[in-house]
Parts: C-alpha cells; sequence; structure tokens
C-alpha cells in the first residue's frame, strides 16, 4: 500500500466480548493511567433475560474523521488531519481553550481536569498509535483484540469488509456502516446488532458539522472591509449634512473636540 | 498636584460597607483562583469532560462581551453618528465596556486550562477557526477600548501631549472599535455554528451570529440605561433622562427587527411545533422571546414610560435579564452533552465570577470618584462626599 493511502479502524460490536484488553493495550502503549485511558467502553452491556441474553458493547474511541471538526475549532491549530488518517494534537499548541471538546459531534477529546499550572494540562485522546502507523504496524488496541472485533487497513476495503459481512448475514446486523458517512465519514467504522445509540453512539448528521461556520468565516475579511467603508461613508456623509444646514447662518460650531472636550488644564499645572 | 490631591483623599478615604463586602469577594475570588493554578480546574469547579464550559464562558465571557456592548454603540452614536448632544454619558459607557472586556480577559485567564499560552493566538492562527476571530477581536478592541478612555486618565495631568494625539484619531478608532466589536460581538454566535446536532433546534440557526449582534446593541443600550440610574443613586448627580429616553426609543426597532427574524426562522425552518410549551427548553424560550423582547418593546415603544426613570429601568432590566438567559440557553442549557456525566455550578465557580464583577464595580466607583468621568462634572474640581 502507499503510504499515503487512508487507513481505518472497523470495529464489529458482534465480536465484542467487554474483556478490555485493548483499554490494557492503549493505557501501556501511550503510558496513560488506566482510569483515564483514549478508549473507554460504552453500551447497554448485557441485555434481555436469561436465557435470551445479548451482549453490545464497544471500545468508544476517537473517530477520525475525515472532516475534523475539533480541527476546524482550534483557533491555535493543535489538531490536523493526516493522509493517512489519524487526527492528531500538537500538544505545544494547545491554549486549554476546550473548545474541541465543544466542537466534537462524538464527544471525544477529554481534558486534564486535576492538573494546575506547573502539571501543563493538556487535551488527550486517542491518536490511532500514528507512532506505530509510521513504523508500518498497527494500533494498539487492533493488534491486542481477541475476538477481532477491531480490524485495521486502508479505508475502503475496511468499509468493503463491512458491507459484506452485513451482506453475507442477513439479519445479524443494523444495515448501515456507523462511520460510513457521519460527519461525512470516519476513520473508525462501526458495525452494529443493536441500535448504535445503545452502544452509545450519537446521532450526527451527514454534513460535517463544521460547514457553515468555515463558510461564515470566509466572509469575515471582505465584511469587515465592507463594514469599514460603509461606517466611513455614513460619518462622512453626516458632517457633510451638517456642514450643508450650516453655512448659511456661519461657522458657528465648535471645532470638534472629540473623545472629551478639550479641558483647560494650565491653571492646574501652576503649583 | 493632582496625584497630592488623590493621595491625600485616598489617605482619608473610609470604605462603605459596600466597598468592604465587594474587596471581601474580589481577595475570596483571588484565593480560589490561586487553587486552580495550583491543583487544576477540577480543583474548585465541577466542570467535567460532558460539560468542558460551564458558567464562565456562559456567564462571564458571553454576558459580559454582550453586556460590554453600550461603549462601541454609544461611540458609534457620538462620532459615526455626530450626536454631540449624547456626550454626557459616553464616557461611562466606554468605562463600562473596558471593564466589562478587562473582566471578560480575567475569566478567561481562570478558565483556559494553559492561561499563559494565551499569545499563541497570535503566532499560532487556524483562519478556519472561530474561537480565534473572537479571541483577536477581543483583544485588539479592548487595546481601542483604553485608548478610547485614556483621556480621562491624562487630562488633569500635566501630560496631555497623547491626548492631543488621540483627539486627532478618534474617528478612525471608533470606526476600528465599531467592526471589531461587529465582528466579535457576532462571532460569539457563530461559536455555535460548529455544534448543529448538540444544540437544541430552537436555538441553531445560520443567523446565530446576527441573533448575537442584534441582542448585544439592545442589551448595550439597556446597559447605558441600567448604569446611568445606578451612577445617579451612586454618586447623587442627576439623571440625563432625556437623553436616556431617546436611546430607549431606539431599542424597539432593534429588538422588533430581532424578533421578526428569530421567529422568521423557526417558522422558515418548520420549528414553530417545536414551540409548544410542553417541554422546560420551550419555555425557556418563551420566557426569553416575551420577557426579554416583546415586553421591552411595547413598554419603550410608550413615550410615558421613556420619560420615567422607574419605566427606564424596568425595560433595561428585562432587556439584561433576556440575553443573560439567552446565553446561558444557547451554551449550556439548550446543549447536548456527550458522555453522561451532569453540571452544577460548584461554589469555586460562583466564588470566581463574583470576585471578576466585584473587582469591575470596585474599578468603576474608583474611576467614578477620582477622575472626571461624568460630562456634567467636567469643570469641576474632585470632590470627596463623606
Amino acid at each position: 500500500m502507499s503510504p499515503t493511502q487512508p487507513l481505518a479502524i472497523l470495529f464489529d460490536a458482534t465480536r465484542c466480548i467487554d474483556c478490555r484488553a485493548c483499554m490494557v493495550a492503549c493505557s501501556a502503549e501511550n503510558n496513560v493511567p488506566m482510569d483515564d485511558t483514549r478508549v473507554w467502553l460504552t453500551g447497554a452491556g448485557v441485555m434481555g433475560t436469561f436465557p435470551d441474553l445479548q451482549r453490545a458493547s464497544m471500545p468508544y474511541h476517537c473517530m477520525h474523521c475525515l472532516e475534523p471538526a475539533c480541527a476546524s475549532a482550534c483557533p491555535v491549530g493543535a489538531w490536523t488531519k493526516r493522509e493517512d488518517g489519524p487526527v492528531v494534537y500538537d500538544s505545544s499548541r494547545c491554549i486549554g481553550c476546550r473548545y474541541c471538546m465543544n466542537a466534537c459531534p462524538f464527544g471525544v477529546p477529554h481534558f486534564d481536569w486535576n492538573m494546575g499550572l506547573l502539571d501543563q494540562p493538556l487535551i488527550s485522546k486517542c491518536s490511532m498509535c500514528a507512532h506505530r502507523l509510521d513504523l508500518g504496524e498497527q494500533p494498539a488496541c487492533v493488534q491486542t483484540c481477541l475476538t477481532e472485533a477491531l480490524r485495521f487497513g486502508p479505508r475502503d476495503q475496511m468499509l468493503a469488509e463491512a458491507k459484506n459481512r452485513i451482506a453475507a448475514n442477513p439479519g445479524k446486523y443494523v444495515e448501515h456502516v456507523y462511520g460510513e458517512s457521519e460527519n461525512g465519514g470516519t476513520s473508525f467504522l462501526i458495525l452494529s446488532h443493536v441500535p448504535f445509540e445503545q452502544l452509545g453512539l450519537p446521532q450526527v448528521p451527514e454534513q460535517p458539522v463544521n460547514t457553515l461556520s468555515e463558510t461564515v468565516m470566509r466572509g469575515t475579511i471582505p465584511f469587515a472591509l465592507g463594514w469599514a467603508v460603509a461606517l466611513t461613508a455614513v460619518a462622512g456623509a453626516v458632517r457633510l449634512n451638517q456642514r450643508g444646514q450650516k453655512d448659511p447662518a456661519g461657522p458657528t460650531e465648535i471645532a470638534d473636540q472629540d473623545l472629551v472636550a478639550a479641558q483647560p488644564v494650565e491653571e492646574e499645572r501652576a503649583p | 498636584m493632582t496625584a497630592l490631591i488623590a493621595w491625600t483623599q485616598l489617605r482619608r478615604f473610609r470604605p462603605s460597607p459596600a466597598v468592604l463586602i465587594l474587596g471581601a469577594f474580589v481577595i475570596i475570588g483571588v484565593i480560589v483562583a490561586l487553587i486552580r493554578y495550583a491543583f487544576g480546574i477540577g480543583a474548585i469547579s465541577n466542570l467535567n469532560n460532558s460539560y468542558s464550559w460551564g458558567i464562565w464562558i456562559s456567564f462571564d465571557l458571553l454576558c459580559g462581551v454582550a453586556l460590554g456592548a453600550g461603549a462601541f454603540t454609544m461611540a458609534a452614536i457620538v462620532y459615526i453618528l455626530d450626536l454631540k448632544e449624547f456626550r454626557p454619558i459616553l464616557r461611562p459607557s466606554i468605562l463600562t465596556g473596558f471593564l466589562g472586556y478587562a473582566m471578560v480577559i480575567v475569566a478567561l485567564l481562570v478558565d483556559l486550562g494553559r492561561p499563559e499560552r494565551i499569545w499563541h493566538m497570535m503566532i499560532y492562527q487556524n483562519g478556519h477557526s472561530v474561537l480565534l476571530e473572537v479571541g483577536v477581536c477581543v483583544m485588539l478592541y479592548t487595546a481601542v477600548l483604553a485608548l478610547e478612555f485614556l483621556p480621562v486618565l491624562l487630562e488633569r495631568t500635566a501630560w496631555d501631549r497623547p491626548v492631543h494625539i488621540l483627539h486627532a484619531i478618534t474617528l478612525p478608532l471608533v470606526i476600528l472599535g465599531v467592526v471589531l466589536s461587529t465582528l466579535h460581538q457576532s462571532s460569539l454566535g457563530s461559536l455555535f455554528l460548529i455544534m448543529p446536532a448538540k444544540l437544541n433546534p430552537l436555538w441553531y440557526s445560520p443567523l446565530l451570529p446576527v441573533f448575537f449582534f442584534l441582542t448585544a446593541v439592545s442589551v448595550g443600550l439597556a446597559m447605558v440605561i441600567l448604569e446611568s440610574s445606578a451612577s445617579a443613586r451612586a454618586f447623587h448627580r442627576g439623571l440625563e433622562l432625556q437623553l436616556l429616553s431617546r436611546l430607549a426609543r431606539a431599542i424597539p426597532f432593534v429588538l422588533g427587527l430581532y424578533l421578526v427574524l428569530r421567529l422568521g426562522d423557526l417558522a422558515a425552518g418548520g420549528k414553530l411545533g417545536l414551540l409548544l410549551p410542553n417541554r422546560p427548553l420551550a419555555v425557556l424560550l418563551w420566557v426569553e422571546l416575551i420577557a426579554g423582547a416583546a415586553i421591552p418593546i411595547v413598554l419603550f415603544s410608550r413615550r410615558d414610560v421613556r420619560q420615567s426613570p422607574r419605566g427606564l429601568l424596568i425595560g433595561a432590566l428585562l432587556i439584561i435579564g433576556g440575553v443573560i438567559l439567552n446565553r446561558f440557553d444557547v451554551s449550556l442549557f439548550a446543549q447536548q452533552h456527550l458522555g453522561g456525566q451532569g453540571y452544577l455550578p460548584s461554589l469555586g465557580e460562583f466564588a470566581i465570577s463574583f470576585g471578576i464583577v466585584s473587582g469591575g464595580i470596585l474599578a468603576f466607583a474608583f474611576v467614578a470618584k477620582f477622575f472626571p468621568l461624568f460630562g456634567d462634572e467636567e469643570h469641576r474640581p474632585v470632590v470627596v462626599d463623606q
């Protein structure tokens, strides 16, 4: 495969046994504490009454959107989408404003709430183990998954694989690959046997959420220039109009003294 | 000489109970902020990964900037429309605006995870980010406000050279201030355009920037009325009733335009059905639109209300309450928060907000006491009312 081929993770909820080995692998690989891993388990857990039991769980991941809202929102450009898939973080830029957390339609970025200034708090989220991809390896969670609930490969192949599984197993899956079109498409694709809400996934529109805000931002500079010209024109017109009215009576108006009426400060200067 | 007078006055200064209470709030706020810097935002707040923005953003940032809108509105009236008769209420509005923005910046220095890096906005700029536009405009406009207010601080000193320079560039400075204000007042609404799936459809609209701008203009005028009324009481001055009455006359046009656009937008989006007041959120919107917009429009359309200090104050307070509710709705109440954690603001969060507001009031009172703030006192010597 070419180095810039977009990669993706495919998760199949029917294969997940809630063993949390992915979380342990993430914790070890990225050196984050277990109660603060970048992957966390969501889902309805075990449902139904014995013997008709059903399990629904999933490792909640960064979706690695094709058009990430976090990257669009970040004022200092700390987030970038790599061509091979991961959305990665430049911690040296981050100012801790947490707008990315608000912008993300999947609620993924987390913040180090209990770190003071000296501890240098940051945002954390899954990086798709970008450092491992650079070495040609798979993300740690995928490599450790016992049941192959997590798979990794080129996005188009993963998408085709997902659709094959739906077609080959009628009635087994919800007939939709979550992430194919959500927020304009993501690099984390999800197959499920239960409605996606039960895995803790939100409903997200197909149009990337940052479409409208970026359109508005493009208009900002032209609007500012036009508004400045308009205000100048109004100020000029008002003054011309006043001059026209006052000319017959002669120059009675006191010279414009602007922000403050100029003060006779001379006497105060005297000792 | 002036400094000497001010110093002797300070020595004789006996703080009133109100000043002592406000001062205590400031000290408590500083202590809580120190704890936050030592142990993290989580140590003093209930903010979490579901609610990453709380009352510091809803109140201190969004309301603070909106309530400071009187400064650019009054500057536009006096210098662009050249209505010189409004000059007596210009200076206090600019001071209110400057202190309001200073308070916003102090709040952000508490709320930002890495406040020591706030200058990164100047070197790493992401042109797609609405928050970048807000940040840069707020920084620049605060500087403009400082320049607009500087003459008040300097004019009684011997060092009046900068005052003359500032006089010469007043009009360009005011136009710059109005452009920056228009941009960031509306951009605070644009901040939420990126949350179409999270913000309730009753509030989510492509017109959010327009709504934020129009409500900022109306609440700016309302704040001028409130601040003049409060100053008249606190400093035993006459109320500029005729001027305020004329300002109030403009409000129904601005708020009326807002109301028409807001309802038209809901109708165009097919959202009128959501207005049925059977859910708490719909009720909040009704309160916003009726108490915060429709009633003030009716009140300020009546001459007798505009001519009464009490009527002016009630109308202004309704508008202010409506805009505060609107900003909380958009940024907090009507947001869908993913991840399942709840949020109730902590005492520490309130302590920060109270401390900042108290500091702002104290600073206003200090300037009002020792500097020629009110137009009608320009030629009077400073007198301490004891």
